[in-house]
């Protein structure tokens, strides 16, 4: 295996990638970096271009134009080398259904340039790591479930100890277990390598990732921590509170302190109660004492609590901000 | 080079470990042996101008046309069916790596099944060992012609590959494969069977003809004639047609 003599800045790197198919423009200047041992999720919606990236990313498709890089090796000029350090997991992951799962791990550990020595030991490490040793190993493929084939092309991405592994939907079509346990497999190796994740279920992405990539129709719309996201994207923090004072007090007490307080009522309860929804910028001062501005001036609170926003309102925000600008234009 | 024995080992376990391949070898063995036997029964009826081994392998378009199709038919086309090629490509085996071990592996086993054709010319030494007919026994024919077999199978099995990798479809390749090898194999039967020598018009048809001429080679060899032009048409074609085979995998991957 070709070993760089230092370590580069970013993994892999997305510069500009288009790819157009005749007059269809599957993704266009995409640019985006994982850094080494960073755990990253691609998201989008279906057709949004994640598989077309990450087929570019891995050489197994030419982009129109852009530049990709894998540990510092240009996809495109130098593929042996950049294949070298990644290991690539297709989203139907397709594998051989007349070998049986050991025979066929051993085969890609020998492909991979593992050194034969170690090809054995490596072989029965990822089996252990991907629990295919006690009930998979001398089996046939064609002959596992759709779990244990998810596991097998995992166990094929961890082979060489790459720089760098894409995952497009590593966890389709799995139970709620299989899931968890991949999630944990996934989440080991944080530090270790850099791991490019596309998945349809944001929570599982929120979990496993420290930064995420979002885009839409073949565009980039967000890229960055979840909580940076969260700022960008979702500028307002939303209350939930329900009293028995009225709307008209309630804005006497919160406009003093912050003007851009929105109130709504939601819903009128029994006994005079109502359920109001209080929206300020997240920015705001009051938003960290708000109950307690509120218990001070008087109001009587049976509840009150922040929303808590989540990568789906995130992924919810970003792409819907493209879809409308797509529309304006 | 570590990736080629990597990936010809693993393709000729393949081949190996498949029923499609033994189904193939036993149609093989028996269309070869039916023809054996009836070539035999023209000899002792009245005598031939040839051996029952040159007669055998006068029909050697028979398991060409029908067999190796069979042969080459899956090696890329169920690949890329199945989505695996893709798989492979992204390991840092290159596509001439693994064309050339699909390629050899299925020149071996092509080989391999001509070479069980042997036990059935021992097997009648032994039994009319007695007959006094020298042509019988004689080696060299059989060697001639292995020989043939084995410099075509260059060309004709790297004529599958290429067609395999042009469709997902293995019927389909089977049947790219047939129809080029049936043009190749009747093209040089008919440019031979026509009177170049006396239309002046077609007189530039000469020098591809006498390329050309299959049933010709096949004659040259057996009759232990090595002549280095259809070393040269075997290996060309081979090299070109596996060239070409790379670049349709790369072109469609």
């Amino acid at each position: 295996m070709t070993e760089p003599t230092t370590q580069p800045v970013a993994a892999v790197v997305a510069e500009l990638l288009t790819k157009r198919y005749g007059s269809l423009t599957a993704i266009e200047d995409l640019s985006f970096t994982v850094a080494p041992g960073e755990i990253v999720g691609f998201l989008g919606p279906n057709g949004a271009g994640k598989s077309t990236t990450m087929k570019i990313l891995a050489g197994t498709m030419a982009g129109t134009s852009g530049r990709a890089t894998i540990w510092g090796e240009s996809v495109s000029l130098n593929p042996a080398a950049a294949k070298s350090h990644l290991a690539y997991m297709p989203e139907n992951n397709p594998l051989p259904d007349d070998l049986r799962v050991e025979e066929y791990l051993t085969l890609r550990a020998k492909l991979k340039n593992v050194e034969s020595k170690n090809v054995q030991a490596r072989v029965e490490k990822v089996m252990i790591d991907c629990d295919l040793i006690r009930r998979a190993k001398g089996r046939l493929i064609g002959q596992l479930s759709k779990g244990f084939r998810q596991r097998v092309g995992i166990a094929d991405a961890l082979l060489a100890q790459p720089k760098v592994i894409i995952l497009d939907e590593p966890t389709i079509g799995l139970d709620p277990h299989q899931i968890l346990g991949i999630r944990d497999l996934i989440r080991s190796l944080r530090g270790q390598m850099a791991v490019l994740i596309s998945s349809h279920i944001l929570h599982e992405v929120e979990q496993v990732c420290d930064k995420v990539v979002i885009i839409n129709r073949g565009r980039l719309v967000a890229q960055g921590k979840t909580e940076d996201l969260r700022r960008e994207l979702l500028p307002n923090a939303v209350f939930k509170l329900t009293s028995n004072t009225p709307l008209a007090q309630l804005l006497e007490i919160c406009l003093p302190i912050e003007s851009a307080t929105k109130i709504e009522i939601q819903e009128n309860l029994a006994g005079g109660w109502v359920r109001y929804q209080i929206t300020i910028p997240t920015q705001s001062a009051i938003r960290e004492n708000l109950a307690a501005h509120l218990i001070k001036a008087g109001v009587a609170l049976r509840e009150i609590a922040e929303e808590h926003y989540g990568l789906e309102d995130i992924f919810l925000a970003a792409t819907r901000r493209t879809t409308n600008d797509g529309l304006k234009n | 080079m570590r990736h080629f024995k990597t990936l010809l080992f693993h393709e000729l376990k393949l081949a190996f470990h498949s029923w499609n391949t033994w189904a193939t070898a036993g149609l093989f063995l028996t269309l070869m042996g039916t023809i054996y036997w009836f070539a035999l029964l023209e000899c002792s009826r009245s005598p031939q101008p040839w051996t029952p081994v040159e007669g055998t392998f006068k029909l050697f378009w028979l398991p060409l046309l029908c067999i190796l199709p069979l042969l080459t038919m899956r090696s890329f086309s169920e690949e890329r069916r199945a989505g695996t090629l893709s798989s492979l490509l992204t390991t840092p085996a290159s596509i001439a790596a693994i064309v050339w071990a699909k390629f050899l592996a299925a020149w071996i086993t092509w080989v391999t099944l001509w070479l069980g054709f042997i036990p059935f010319t021992l097997l009648v030494n032994l039994r009319l060992g007695s007959v006094n007919e020298q042509r019988l026994s004689d080696p060299s024919v059989l060697i001639g012609a292995l020989s043939f077999i084995f410099m075509s199978g260059l060309l004709h099995v790297a004529i599958g590959i290429l067609c395999s990798c042009l469709t997902r479809s293995s019927a389909l390749a089977a049947l790219l494969t047939f129809i080029t090898l049936l043009g190749l194999t009747a093209a040089g039967g008919a440019l031979e069977s026509l009177p170049i020598e006396s239309w002046t018009w077609l007189g530039w048809l000469r020098e591809p003809a006498a390329h050309l001429r299959t049933f010709g080679h096949l004659q040259d060899f057996a009759a232990g004639v090595i002549d280095s032009r259809p070393l040269v048409l075997y290996i060309t074609g081979n090299l070109l047609c596996l060239g070409l085979a790379v670049l349709a995998v790369e072109g469609q991957e």
